[in-house]
């Protein structure tokens, strides 16, 4: 019988890196160019079928997007109160947004020790204003011990690796 | 307090909350329930995670608050979409609900309907963004300009500093060219037949060709650099003007082209670079007569310009003018303009450019007038030495009444 269990997993990084964009591709297979700034929390969810250590399990991943404006940093810790694990995400296109993963990785273990990480560098379809090289975010990501993906929200690729791999992470 | 003063002030404030028991069942609600649920009597034996999907995975921050661990659990700004698309923004705090002894006996969730702040919120984070990615590019692109200027300055150094090497380079080989040319049309070292005269005079006018435009060239990377230094003096313009007109006599009569000066009288001394104001008005006198057909007319005026503290030189022709496709572009270096083709004119297109650069070093201006196949007129102006300071007033005499 498969068991059905329900995680809570937040996505972290500053603003305009695209984490809206990761989540509304992974739950709702949806893109739009327009960028509209989220304040606060928004919550969705989305059931995936992993491979378990004991057997297959019905996941119920409650995704949290949260807002990456600087204005939000106090009220950040309540929101990661409780996460199984994050997508750290940052920008290929600025460079200065992977720096600052750090931040939010040290902000989300003070809240959630034992949380998993996913790293997120997207827009990797924008190649000619690539900032970030993979060799770079490979680095960071290995300094957090988690696995990295390149992804692009808007083509899709490598979004639904990204979260399934993190699924994977959260029923081990 | 009266529960209607409550059930008012909770409907204002847009204020709805739930209660629980110790296993979050939801035993009560009231307050704007239309915040909390669309059916309020559905709410009622619902798992609290169930009705509140943002409770799902806080098991533990629930459980710490039934145990009195945890006096209070706030989440700022949660968005929620309506059924018709809208973004709705509330406040969820979730407290301990004490009985009447005081133990902990489930959990009151209160949810306030925040939207109308939140939407400004939103719109004032969506400026501040915006703002903040425009200026993080123009940081970039100043970046690259400023490098991209940086490599310009270099290629343009590299370019000049070339430039005036290939000048002196080739500049060095016509003296003893010029000197021997010279010593064989003097007879020095024997009498020559006209053919030999001929084409050795041809040798001596292509010499001099090549002296100008390696005089030019060097004469436009040290502009370039600024390396050109002045020596200013007090000059007669009207003595120089005739020196230069009595060395162009014999090129401009060789076309049977008229030469007139006409130069007002009284006039003051001028501060200029004596060579240099040769220069300028040389290079003046010189296009004007390459641009004028055989029999044409040229004439030089020298008066007192309109602005205060200036001398204005003219050169007029009654030659082929300049298009106006060129106008724009006849000070440029290395621009020939369409005449220049067509009257086979000689010159690499530095004359004007340099004689623009010496002009405004003195401080002054030069301009143009021109009609096709009517003739151009030039006009440069030079300052004056020791302008006096000027006067309050005018200088007008006033009689006594």
């Amino acid at each position: 019988m498969q068991k059905a269990i329900s995680k809570k997993i937040c996505l972290l990084g500053d603003f305009a890196v695209g984490k809206t964009s990761l989540m509304r591709r992974f739950v709702y297979d949806l893109f739009s160019d327009k960028y509209i700034s989220t304040i606060g929390v928004k919550v969705s969810r989305k059931t995936v079928v992993v491979a378990g250590t004991d057997g297959v399990v019905e996941l119920t991943m409650m995704i949290w997007d949260l807002g990456g404006s600087e204005e939000f940093d106090r009220v950040r810790a309540s929101y990661l109160r409780g996460a199984a694990g994050a997508v750290l995400v940052c920008d290929l296109t600025r460079s200065d947004t992977l720096a600052c993963l750090r931040t939010y990785a040290g902000e989300l273990r003070s809240v959630s020790p034992d949380a998993r990480l996913v790293l997120a560098a997207n827009k990797c379809d924008l190649a000619d204003r690539q900032q970030l090289t993979p060799a770079q975010v490979e680095a960071v990501a290995v300094g957090f011990g988690a696995p990295y993906y390149i992804t692009s929200a808007k083509t899709g690729d490598q979004v639904e690796a990204l979260f399934r791999h993190l699924a994977r992470l959260l029923v081990v | 307090m009266d529960p209607a003063i409550t059930r008012l002030i909770l409907q204002d404030l847009k204020i709805a909350y739930a209660i629980t028991d110790a296993n979050l069942e939801v035993v009560d609600v009231g307050g704007a329930v239309d915040v909390l649920c669309d059916e309020p009597e559905t709410c009622l034996g619902c798992s609290l995670p169930d009705m509140v999907p943002e409770l799902i995975g806080c098991e533990k921050v629930l459980a710490d608050i039934l145990d009195g661990d945890l006096p209070r659990f706030e989440l700022a700004w949660t968005n929620r979409e309506t059924a018709d698309g809208r973004t709705l923004y509330l406040t969820i705090v979730d407290l301990p609900y004490r009985d009447r002894t005081g133990c902990v006996a489930g959990i009151l969730h209160l949810v306030q309907d925040v939207t109308e702040m939140g939407l400004v919120d939103r719109q004032l984070a969506q400026n501040r963004n915006e703002l903040r990615l425009l200026r993080d590019q123009l940081t970039r692109q100043n970046l690259a300009l400023a490098a991209a200027n940086a490599e310009l300055r270099r290629l343009s150094e590299m370019k000049s500093a070339f430039v005036s090497v290939a000048a002196h380079e080739l500049r060095t080989p016509l003296a003893p060219i010029r000197g021997y040319v010279e010593v064989l049309l003097d007879g020095d070292v024997g009498p020559l037949n006209e053919e030999q005269r001929e084409y050795l005079e041809v040798v001596q006018r292509s010499v001099r060709r090549l002296r100008t435009l390696t005089d030019n060239l060097l004469d436009v990377t040290r502009i370039e650099a600024g390396r050109i230094e002045l020596l200013l003096q007090r000059t007669d313009l009207s003595a120089l003007i005739k020196t230069i007109t009595a060395e162009y006599r014999p090129h401009v009569e060789a076309k049977a082209q008229s030469l007139t000066l006409h130069a007002s009288s009284h006039l003051p001394p001028a501060l200029c670079d004596q060579a240099r104001a040769e220069q300028i008005i040389g290079n003046l006198l010189s296009n004007a007569s390459k641009y004028t057909p055989e029999g044409g007319q040229i004439a030089i005026g020298l008066e007192l310009a309109h602005k205060r503290g200036f001398l204005q030189v003219s050169v007029a022709d009654n030659g082929v003018g300049i298009p106006v496709e060129d106008q724009s572009k006849l000070f440029d270096r290395f621009f020939r303009a369409k005449s220049a083709v067509l009257t086979g004119a000689s010159g690499a297109g530095l004359g004007l450019h340099i004689t623009r650069s010496l002009v405004e070093l003195h401080g002054g201006r030069i301009w143009f007038e021109t009609e096709l196949g009517q003739g151009s007129t030039f006009y440069v102006t030079f300052p004056i030495a020791d302008v006096p300071a000027m006067n309050s007033g005018d200088s007008t005499a006033t009689a006594e009444v």
